[in-house]
């Protein structure tokens, strides 16, 4: 039976948490929680409430075969052969690497993630290594500027993912992408936020322009971004994309 | 924070305290005056934060990464909850693999992360307890029983200023109602086995969990 009250589905909600319940009770309460948002908002207050005492279980060290077992499920057998990443990514990582110990606090996670996110194939690399094109990298920096991102543009999956290391915001304004191809006039491709790394598929008819080696450039705009359709606030940091 | 190969095996004995350094208070951050240890655990925090985003992004460097910082504090808790070696080991696997799939939905305002590691862990031990549902209720699909399996953990709120006190709030409750309460919390005791234990009817131990529940709640949120 669905208890009548906010209460009761309260006190069924913390039994439940407790993983007190069985049973009938255990059925209802797990039906209610994919049903029932209010539910489930109560429950996820009493699994907050309780799972700090979770820090008084002492770890143990699981054994070595529990990892062996779970390699397999992400690890290099699953994701293809391993490669040796281009060098220019080895250059990005460097680069990554360096702006790190200029950033400060919590930049430097952002950085750490441009770590991991260029390494993820969005294809996977067993399916046809050889024929793959390398991705391409762009770092962004301007003089008189603090900003500092990284780019990689993976030209089999048309993605593009950019990371700022160092962006600081500030109220009333955002912080707009551009790409600038060769001879070209600047195209707004997105927003991109300090302390998050954004991810976005790559406009068809901009991939021909990134082999022609574009560049990516980052300006300040009002909230909402160019009311223009062009760049007008300041370019605070550019890059061209390469593979060198 | 270096880049290790997927296929390396993770780090033996990595310390989990810097994690959850002793005392209950590793999940405070923004406060004046943090002692030194708390600023460790809020820049533990981030990393593990970073580390989870890189697995919601397919790396599996950054699973291997995650495993070996976190693994040791997930088995304890299965091992504690289920105390047997292949069954613990065997939910900790699941623990990982649903980490893998869900990571990306992972929100670091709304939970620290090893709190929501360790609520997964706990939950898919309690389920392994009480055993699956035998057959899903009437109108409801694999995909909603799936849904429901981890949906509260990722709405967990943050709890930061809760942290030091639920274990005094506790303290304050009439001594059988907080030892039900810490059995069925850290050994998955349901109210039959509690009620045996204590030599009361069922009756009499739900009356003493649920007002020692809503006293946990009013004492939290004082």
């Amino acid at each position: 039976m669905t208890p009548a009250t906010h209460e009761e589905r309260d006190t069924l909600a913390a039994e439940y948490a407790l993983g007190l319940l069985e049973g009938e009770a255990r059925a209802e309460a797990q039906r209610l929680e994919s049903a029932d948002p209010e539910f489930r908002a109560s429950l996820a207050r009493w699994l907050g409430r309780l799972a700090p005492l979770l820090d008084e279980v002492e770890p143990v060290q699981p054994r070595a075969r529990v990892w062996a077992r779970l390699e397999s499920r992400f690890g290099p057998q699953a994701a293809g052969p391993v490669q040796e990443p281009p060098s220019n990514i080895v250059q990005l990582r460097r680069k990554v690497v360096l702006w790190r110990s200029w950033a400060a606090g919590a930049t430097a996670i952002a950085a750490s993630l441009a770590l991991f996110l260029v390494t993820r194939p969005d294809a996977p690399p067993a399916v046809a290594p050889a024929a793959a094109p390398a991705p391409m990298v762009a770092m962004l920096e301007a003089g008189g500027s603090e900003a500092k991102l990284a780019a990689t543009y993976d030209p089999a999956a048309g993605t593009l993912v950019v990371v700022p290391a160092v962006l600081n915001g500030a109220a009333g304004h955002e912080h707009q992408l551009w790409l600038i191809p060769r001879g070209g006039s600047p195209h707004p491709i997105g927003m991109v936020r300090p302390g998050q790394p954004m991810r976005m598929k790559m406009p068809g008819e901009m991939m021909p322009e990134m082999e022609r080696g574009a560049v990516l450039a980052v300006s300040v705009e009002p909230t909402g971004g160019s009311p223009t359709g062009l760049p007008t606030g300041p370019v605070i940091a550019s890059g061209r994309f390469s593979r060198s | 924070m270096t880049i290790r190969a997927p296929a390396h095996a993770p780090r033996a004995g990595a310390p989990f305290s810097s994690a959850f350094p002793a005392g209950r208070r590793w999940c405070m951050t923004g406060m004046m005056d943090i002692p030194a240890g708390v600023i460790a655990a809020s820049e533990e925090r981030r990393r593990l934060a970073g580390t989870l985003a890189a697995v919601g992004a397919g790396s599996a460097a950054a699973m291997a990464d995650l495993y070996s910082r976190t693994s040791a504090k997930l088995y304890g808790i299965c091992l504690r909850i289920l105390r047997d070696e292949a069954e613990a080991e065997e939910v900790l696997q699941e623990t990982y693999v649903t980490v893998w799939r869900k990571a990306a939905a992972f929100d670091p305002g709304r939970a620290s992360p090893i709190t929501w590691l360790a609520v997964v862990a706990r939950n898919k031990a309690i389920d392994r307890l009480r055993g699956r549902p035998s057959a899903p209720a009437a109108g409801l699909d694999a995909a909603a029983e799936v849904a429901s399996d981890e949906a509260s953990a990722f709405d967990l709120v943050a709890e930061a200023e809760e942290s030091g006190r639920i274990a005094g709030c506790l303290d304050e409750l009439d001594p059988p109602a907080r030892t039900a309460i810490r059995s069925a919390f850290f050994e998955g005791a349901s109210y039959p086995e509690l009620a045996e234990r204590e030599g009361v009817p069922l009756g009499t131990m739900k009356s003493w969990v649920r007002r020692g529940l809503m006293r946990l709640k009013g004492c939290l949120e004082r």
